[in-house]
C-alpha cells in the first residue's frame, strides 16, 4: 500500500499540470461552445444556446471554405515533406564530404519560432524587396505577388511549411533507417529483389511505424497552423490562406465571438481525430489483417 | 547445381590486405565447410561468393561463369545468414515465397513450392505465423526454406547454427546434412566450430589470417594435418603439443622433450638432432602396462570416457580413455602412446615432417 501511495505522489505533479492546462481548458472550451458569449457585445452575458453554434457552423461558408483550404494545405504540405524528408534521409545515410555540416544546417529551420519563420518569408516574398519574387522574375519572368494571387499565396504557405518542417521528417526517418538491421537487405539482394522492389517490399514496411508516427505529428501540427500563415499572408488574399487556425483567430480576437470560436475549435479537434483515425485505418489496420 | 572456383582471390580494405590469394575448387554437389577462428576471413570469402563484398583481385567462378562483377541477384545462389535475416513484417509463407515473388512467378507455383519446402522442413503448420512468433530453431528452418524454394545453383550458409542451443544444433546439423543428401546441391558452409566441419563436410577448408592452411576430407585433415595450426584446430579435445628434439638411442630414434620426458617416435620419421613439435591426440593415448609413467593433475570423468590431464615439467598432456580411472591427482599412471599416430612438426616452420 505504501508503494502505491508513493506512486501517486510521484505522479501528482504531472496529473495536476495535465489537469490544469489540458483537461480543465478543454472542458471549459466545450462548455463555452454551447453558449453565445461576446463580452464586448451589447449583452456581454454568457447565454446558453444549445447546439446553435454548431448548427450555424454547418452553414457557415467562411468556415467550410476555410476547412477545405486547410485540408488541401495539409495534404500538399505533409505529402511533400514526407517524400522530400525520405529522400534527404536516404541522402544523409550515404557518406559525402561535409555531411555533418549539411545535416546540422538542414535542421536549423526546426529551432526557429513559427512567428520568425513567417516574418522571414514575408520579407523574402514581398514584391520589389524580397529575393524570391526577384529571382522568379529574372529566371522565369514570373511575377510573384502573394498579396494578389490566391494560388501564389497558397503555394507559398505550403512551401514555407515544407521548408520549416521537412527537417523533422528527415531526422525521424534517419533515426528509423539507422536502426534497420543490414541482414534483411543483403538477403533481399540475394533473393533477387531490385532496388525498387527492396524499397517497396523491405524498406518501406520496416520503417512504416516511424513514417506513421511522423505523419501523425505533422498532420496534427499542420492542421492547426496559425502564426506563420498569419504573419505571411494574414489569411489572404481574400480567404485563400485562411486556414482553420487563422479562421478561429480572426473569429475570436477581433470579433470576440468566444462561443462560436470555441465551437469551431471543438469541431477542428474532432476533424483532427477523424483524419488520424482514417490514416490509421488506411495505413496500419489493413496491413495487419492482410498479412 | 554448379561447381565453384575461387581463383587467387585477394581482399583489401584500403591499404590493408586481409585475404592473400585464396584458391579453392568446389565440385558440383559438394558440401564444403570453411572453418577457422574468428577473423580468419571465412565469412568475408563467403560474402564475396555471394556478391555482398567486392573482390579486390582474382576470380570467382560459379558454374564456369566469372561472377566478379555480377550482382548477387543474378548469381543464382541462396544464402542463410547467422541472424537468419527473416523479413519481420512478412509471414513464414511470405518469407519463403519472397525470392519467387521477386522473380514474378505465378502465385500457384509459389504456393506449391513453399508448401513442398514447408513439408520437408516441418513448417506446414507455421506458414501464417510471423518470425517473432517462432522459436530460434523454427526461424532457422524458415531461413533454410527460403533458400530451398529457389532451387539455386549453390547454397551459402554463414554460421547458421551459432545462435541455437547445443541440443538443437545437433538436430539441425543432421537436418542440414540430410537436406544436402536429398537435394545434392553444392553447399558452402562457414563455421568456427570444427565439430560442425568434421561431421558435415565432404571437404574442409581450414583458414587462418586470410590464408588457406589446408584443404581436404575431414578424416584426411584429422589424420594428416599439414601444420601445427590445423592439427590443433581439428579434433576435440585438441592435440597435445610437446616441444623437444629427436635423439638416437642405439639404432632407434626417440623424442626427448625439454622437460626431459622421453616419448617414442615412428622409425625413420625425422633425422637426429632436429628440433620438433611432437603431436599426439588425446584419444591416441591409452593407460596400460608398459606405458610412460606420468603424474596425474586432473581427472574429468564424463561417463562414456574419462579425460586425464598429466603434468610433465611445463607440458600438460591430455588423454582420453574409455576405461574408468580410480587414480587421484598426484598418483602416477602409465601413458601408452600409439606410435603410428604420432605427428611430428618442424619447430621453425611448424610444418609436418
Amino acid at each position: 500500500m505504501r508503494s502505491n501511495k508513493l506512486g501517486w505522489m510521484l505522479l501528482a505533479p504531472t496529473l495536476v499540470i495535465l489537469g490544469l492546462f489540458g483537461v480543465v481548458p478543454f472542458i471549459y472550451v466545450l462548455w463555452v461552445s454551447f453558449h453565445q458569449w461576446n463580452p464586448f457585445a451589447a449583452n456581454p452575458e454568457m447565454i446558453a444556446n444549445g447546439a446553435d453554434n454548431f448548427r450555424q457552423l454547418v452553414f457557415d461558408t467562411g468556415f467550410l471554405s476555410s476547412l477545405s483550404v486547410t485540408l488541401a494545405f495539409v495534404f500538399f504540405a505533409v505529402t511533400s515533406e514526407l517524400i522530400l524528408g525520405y529522400a534527404l534521409a536516404q541522402a544523409f545515410m550515404k557518406d559525402f564530404p561535409g555531411k555533418a555540416f549539411f545535416r546540422t544546417i538542414h535542421t536549423l529551420p526546426l529551432i526557429m519560432a513559427p512567428i520568425i519563420v513567417g516574418s522571414i518569408w514575408k520579407l523574402m516574398t514581398t514584391p520589389s524587396i524580397g529575393i524570391i519574387p526577384d529571382l522568379l522574375d529574372s529566371w522565369f519572368g514570373y511575377d510573384l505577388n502573394i498579396g494578389q494571387s490566391a494560388v501564389a499565396a497558397f503555394v507559398t504557405t505550403v512551401v514555407m511549411d515544407i521548408w520549416h518542417w521537412t527537417p523533422l521528417v528527415t531526422l525521424s526517418l534517419i533515426a528509423a533507417l539507422v536502426a534497420l538491421p543490414a541482414d534483411p537487405f543483403e538477403q533481399a539482394q540475394i533473393d533477387g529483389a531490385s532496388k525498387r522492389q527492396i524499397f517497396w517490399h523491405i524498406t518501406l514496411p520496416m520503417i512504416r511505424p516511424a513514417i506513421v508516427a511522423t505523419v501523425f505529428i505533422r498532420l496534427m501540427d499542420a492542421l492547426r497552423v496559425v502564426d506563420e500563415v498569419l504573419m505571411l499572408t494574414g489569411g489572404g488574399p481574400g480567404s485563400a490562406t485562411r486556414y482553420i487556425g487563422v479562421h478561429i483567430f480572426r473569429e475570436v480576437f477581433p470579433r470576440t465571438n468566444y462561443g462560436y470560436g470555441s465551437a469551431v475549435s471543438v469541431v477542428v479537434l474532432y476533424i483532427t481525430i477523424l483524419v488520424c483515425w482514417l490514416l490509421y485505418v488506411g495505413l496500419i489496420a489493413p496491413r495487419n489483417n492482410k498479412a | 547445381m554448379a561447381n565453384v572456383t575461387i581463383d587467387n582471390v585477394v581482399k583489401r580494405y584500403g591499404a590493408a590486405e586481409i585475404m592473400h590469394g585464396v584458391n579453392v575448387d568446389i565440385d558440383d554437389g559438394e558440401f564444403v565447410v570453411l572453418v577457422g577462428p574468428s577473423g580468419c576471413g571465412k565469412s568475408t570469402l563467403l560474402r564475396m561468393i555471394a556478391g555482398l563484398e567486392e573482390i579486390s583481385s582474382g576470380q570467382i567462378r560459379i558454374g564456369g561463369r566469372v561472377v566478379n562483377d555480377v550482382p548477387p541477384k543474378e548469381r543464382d545462389i541462396a544464402m542463410v545468414f547467422q541472424s537468419y535475416a527473416l523479413y519481420p513484417h512478412k509471414t513464414v509463407a511470405e518469407n519463403m515465397g519472397f525470392p519467387l515473388k521477386m522473380a514474378k512467378r505465378p502465385q500457384a507455383e509459389i504456393d506449391s513450392k513453399v508448401g513442398k519446402a514447408a513439408q520437408i522442413l516441418d513448417l506446414s503448420h507455421l506458414l501464417k505465423r510471423y518470425p517473432k512468433q517462432l522459436s530460434g530453431g523454427q526461424r532457422q528452418r524458415v531461413a533454410m526454406g527460403r533458400a530451398i524454394v529457389r532451387d539455386p545453383q549453390v547454397f551459402l550458409f554463414d554460421e547458421p547454427l551459432s545462435n541455437l542451443d547445443a541440443k538443437l544444433r545437433v538436430t539441425m546439423r543432421v537436418e542440414i546434412k540430410e537436406l544436402h543428401q536429398r537435394l545434392k546441391t553444392t553447399i558452402i558452409y562457414v563455421t568456427h566450430d570444427q565439430i560442425e566441419a568434421m561431421t558435415m563436410a565432404d571437404k574442409i577448408v581450414v583458414m587462418r589470417d586470410g590464408r588457406v592452411e589446408q584443404i581436404g576430407a575431414p578424416l584426411d585433415l584429422y589424420d594428416r594435418p599439414q601444420n601445427v595450426f590445423v592439427a590443433g584446430f581439428i579434433g576435440s579435445p585438441a592435440m597435445n603439443f610437446i616441444h623437444g628434439r629427436i635423439q638416437s638411442q642405439g639404432a632407434a630414434l626417440q623424442f626427448v622433450a625439454e622437460s626431459g620426458l622421453v616419448l617414442p617416435v615412428p622409425p625413420g620419421s625425422a633425422e637426429e638432432g632436429r628440433a620438433v613439435i611432437y603431436g599426439i591426440r588425446p584419444e591416441d593415448i591409452e593407460i596400460g602396462p608398459g606405458g610412460i609413467p606420468v603424474r596425474v593433475a586432473v581427472i574429468e570423468p564424463m561417463g562414456a570416457e574419462t579425460q586425464v590431464f598429466a603434468k610433465v615439467g611445463n607440458d600438460m598432456i591430455d588423454a582420453i580413455v574409455r576405461q574408468r580411472i580410480a587414480a587421484r591427482p598426484g598418483d602416477e599412471l602409465p601413458f601408452r602412446i600409439d606410435v603410428s599416430k604420432v605427428h611430428l612438426f618442424d619447430r621453425a616452420t611448424e610444418k609436418r615432417i
